[in-house]
């Protein structure tokens, strides 16, 4: 080769190198410059250039370095790279809602993002460090963030009792438990009762095949489009126990057949006093004296009925029995009589008490019911019925498992069906890939799949044997909270470990008392050491904080101490001895450790006393603008005309101390009264009792007050 | 030769500057209404519905539990204890009364209570109940239901582009 050709050469060679060096150094910068260009680069550089434009930023940078931050918190499987966007997150400068996203701070919550992460509540893909995929669904990654909407479903996760600062899933948990959810699905944290729906071994001795058929095609609660709950064509804000089923006509005609063939146990008429059926029998008026009775009973304490008033007709009463308005036209008017003197008899699981009827009451009541509760239309659509041959209701059981009738409803030789729906215990951590959405047309996420199966289960699924629920939207996103916080086992051991469970709560005292209790079931309004409803006032401490006289007194007649209440204690014609026994028990075992009756002497307490406690009460403290005492005074606390026989002397010293140590939660506020502002309060308050007139003056106005 | 070198350059190029082979995330539509923490029906309009954030939602919570007896027409509880107080509490959305009123002097009147501040003795002080953040609490969801709406006080912004 002549050193000519060689110099070509090298100059070719050279020029190759050259460019090729060019496009090496080239292709490596390109990884720099795209890091240097990183989304969560923009984001540090852009939270820098805002800490500067502030007055605090070498506050706000003193913990700040380019680079991702994690928090990694192995025991839990979090591995969070959160906070390199959202670098504001615990500076609690920034919690104003000027700062921009993503800078904000969190709201102040009880736990600490070092300690917990973000995905362990917010969901999401911790370890990701591009906005879209850290937040939303992509084909690796598949847990989208929840919505701040439904938030409260992570503290669900963790906290499976009752949380104060998550309303929302309380409510969601609650009706889940309300509308029996648990008959056919299984639920975590939420136990299946024993009883769900009425007992159905003796319906036939109860209902008439035509009042079953009718309740089957159209339940009596109803809910519009608009979520509009109606019974017996009156609006009511509660919710409809029995749902709405789609049946065929020939599966109401079978399933009617069956159930009113169930007549294991018999009706044996009760055989009133011929001395009070001899004296009512011909009064014109039994039906209003009836009426009259069953006000003062308070019957509608548990129940509602359809009252008119001012030309408005609207249900008024409680929710835990059923609603009466028509009652007439279901009953046999045996069975209500055989029924009202024992419900424990034909229901062993009835929440209805035993109440101490004399024969005329319950001629009286039963008579009103059977007369005035009445619709004589009521049936006036249903078909001609004949009476059930052998195979309509050998058609009519095969049906009532078919639909899974056994999974609320108890019938003597038919076992539960439990689990008859799908295992919801895991729902809240489902992938969209597990659900099925049918031909409906909803975006495809969890939070959509769940309400649409709830508002219409056929949308996703035609062949949907669940029945139709209408919500409204409130309570919609409420119960969509407490299942999507139903997530399954937790996924690693640290947090097993954080699990704070349900505390479960039983009170079933032994003996005499808890004799009483179970008949009287004092437990389905009162609550009993954690245990029980919360209609009516808890019961924990009633021994430390009444007088017994007073509670033997109002045990026999009792009369609201709460004008706000548009509910009252029942009258169960309590006998004297009964009452002293009740009293007896809660004074002695009814205690709570806050008080103590040996460090106050009822003695000491002298008119001066009263006379400052009465100027404190009026003048500088007006306590009047929540109690009431004489006719005079507000709504909230409980009307104090009667405290001196009502409360003891300890209670109301350690109440004026500090309400929320007695009773957690109480909304009496607490003040900052001196020891001897407290004696001169205690000491008037023993004084206001009720004088003759005024006594005789409550005791006529009871009864016809609501 | 050049131009294959060329292709060659501008082809790594371009597949080193795409994102490789990657699948788009898919953003899920959301309702605004589901994006608040929580909702307060207006209370003259109950199918207006104010977002509340978290803030104004713990004040709700102990709204209805401490405030609604006397500073709303209608509670849980079935009547409202509002008339029987004198002179007559202010509704908590009453904008009129609660906007010019600064977030201070709120605080104080709710810790301390109404003989405190001049005003009547019948609004108990809540400091020993209530904690500040509640009661910080509370006064953003006043500030969040009040009608006519409330202003926050006109503060300097910060010199500062987001981009």
């Amino acid at each position: 080769m002549t050193p000519e050709e060689m110099g070509k050469v090298s100059k070719r060679l050279r020029l190759g190198f050259a460019v090729s060096s060019v496009v090496f150094l080239a292709v490596l910068a390109i990884s720099p410059v795209k890091d240097s260009l990183r989304e969560w680069r923009r984001y540090e550089r852009s939270y820098v250039r805002y800490a500067e434009s502030r007055p605090d930023t070498k506050h706000l940078l003193a913990d700040f370095h380019y680079q991702i931050d994690q928090v990694w918190i192995p025991d839990m499987n979090v591995v969070d790279r959160c906070t390199t966007c959202h670098q504001g997150i615990t500076q609690p400068s920034l919690a104003d809602a000027t700062v921009p996203q993503p800078f904000r701070a969190h709201p102040p919550i009880p736990h600490r993002v070092k300690d917990w992460g973000c995905v362990i509540c917010h969901r999401g893909q911790g370890p990701a460090t591009e906005v879209a995929e850290a937040h939303e669904t992509t084909l690796a990654w598949e847990r989208p963030m929840l919505s701040v909407h439904f938030i409260q479903a992570s503290c669900g996760v963790c906290h499976r009792g009752e949380l104060t600062e998550a309303p929302q899933l309380n409510r969601g948990r609650q009706l889940l438990a309300e509308l029996n959810c648990a008959g056919c699905h299984r639920l975590e944290g939420i136990e299946r009762p024993t009883m769900l729906g009425p007992d159905l071994t003796n319906v036939g001795t109860k209902d008439s095949r035509e009042w079953i058929y009718k309740w089957l095609k159209e339940p009596r609660t109803l809910t519009d489009s608009n979520g509009n709950v109606t019974v017996n064509g009156y609006e009511t804000e509660e919710e409809p126990r029995m749902p709405h089923f789609r049946l065929s006509d020939r599966e109401i005609r079978s399933l009617s057949a069956y159930l009113s063939s169930l007549k294991a146990k018999p009706v044996e008429p009760y055989k009133f006093d011929p001395r009070v059926v001899a004296m009512w029998e011909k009064k014109p008026d039994l039906a209003d004296q009836g009426e009259v009775r069953f006000r003062q009973v308070f019957c509608t304490t548990c129940h509602s009925i359809a009252v008119t008033r001012a030309g408005e007709t609207k249900l008024i009463g409680g929710d835990i029995g059923p609603e009466l308005t028509k009652v007439g036209s279901k009953v046999n008017p045996d069975w209500l009589v055989v029924w009202l003197r024992d419900p424990q008899g034909y229901l062993a699981h009835a929440l209805m008490p035993r109440y101490e009827w004399s024969d005329e009451d319950l001629y009286m009541v039963t008579h009103y019911i059977s007369a005035r509760l009445t619709d004589s239309d009521l049936l006036s659509d249903v078909p001609k019925l004949e009476p059930a041959n052998s195979e309509e209701i050998q058609a009519g059981r095969r049906m009532f498992l078919e639909k899974g009738c056994a999974s609320c409803h108890v019938v003597e030789g038919i076992p539960a069906q439990k689990d008859f729906g799908p295992d919801l215990s895991a729902l809240g951590a489902k992938n969209v890939s597990q659900l099925e959405f049918g031909q409906s047309k909803i975006p495809r996420t969890l939070i959509a799949y769940v309400q649409a199966k709830i508002t219409d289960p056929f949308s996703v699924n035609p062949a949907a044997r669940m029945p139709q629920y209408h919500l409204t939207p409130s309570d919609l996103d409420a119960i969509s909270t407490a299942l999507l916080g139903m997530t399954g086992p937790p996924s690693s051991p640290g947090l097993a470990r954080l699990i704070v469970p349900a505390t479960p709560a039983a009170y079933h005292p032994a003996g005499t008392f808890g004799d009483l209790y179970e008949r009287y079931k004092c437990y389905v309004c009162h609550r009993f050491n954690g245990f029980g409803g919360t209609l009516a006032p808890d019961l924990s401490f009633e021994g430390s904080r009444a007088q017994r006289q007073w509670i033997v007194d109002f045990l026999k007649n009792p009369q609201t101490l709460r004008p706000t209440l548009t509910f009252r204690m029942p009258q169960f014609n309590i006998p004297e001895g009964e009452a002293q026994t009740l009293a007896d028990y809660l004074g002695t075992v009814m205690q709570s450790p806050g008080v103590n009756p040996a460090k106050v002497d009822a003695k000491e307490f002298t008119p001066q006393m009263s006379g400052l406690g009465k100027q404190l009460y009026e003048v500088k403290y007006q306590c009047q603008s929540c109690h009431t005492i004489g006719s005079s005074g507000g709504y909230v606390g409980p009307n104090l005309s009667n405290a001196g026989n009502w409360l003891t002397p300890a209670w109301i010293e350690a109440w004026l101390q500090n309400p929320q140590a007695l009773v957690p939660g109480s909304i009496e506020p607490r003040r900052a009264l001196t020891g001897e502002e407290i004696k001169a309060l205690t000491a008037y308050l023993l004084t206001l009792k009720p004088s003759g007139a005024a006594k005789a003056g409550a005791a006529a106005g009871r009864g016809g007050a609501r | 030769m050049r131009a294959r070198i060329g292709l060659f350059l501008i082809a790594t190029l371009f597949l080193a500057l795409t994102p490789a082979c990657r699948e788009k995330p898919v953003a899920a539509k959301s309702d605004p209404a589901l994006r608040a923490y929580d909702v307060e029906p207006d209370w003259n309009d109950p199918q207006k519905l104010t977002p509340l954030n978290y803030q104004q939602a713990q004040g709700k919570r102990v709204f209805y539990t401490n405030c609604v007896w006397c500073h709303a027409d209608a509670t849980p509880a079935g009547p409202s204890n509002r008339s029987n107080v004198a002179p007559t509490p202010p509704l908590a959305n009453d904008g009129a009364t609660l906007n010019p009123l600064s977030d201070e002097f709120m605080v104080n009147i709710i810790t301390l209570g109404g003989s405190a501040m001049g005003k009547s003795a019948m609004m108990p002080p809540w400091g020993r109940t209530l904690s500040q953040e509640d009661i910080r609490a509370v006064i953003a969801f006043y500030r969040a239901i009040a009608q006519p709406p409330y202003q926050s006080p006109a503060r300097p912004a910060p010199a500062y582009a987001s981009k």
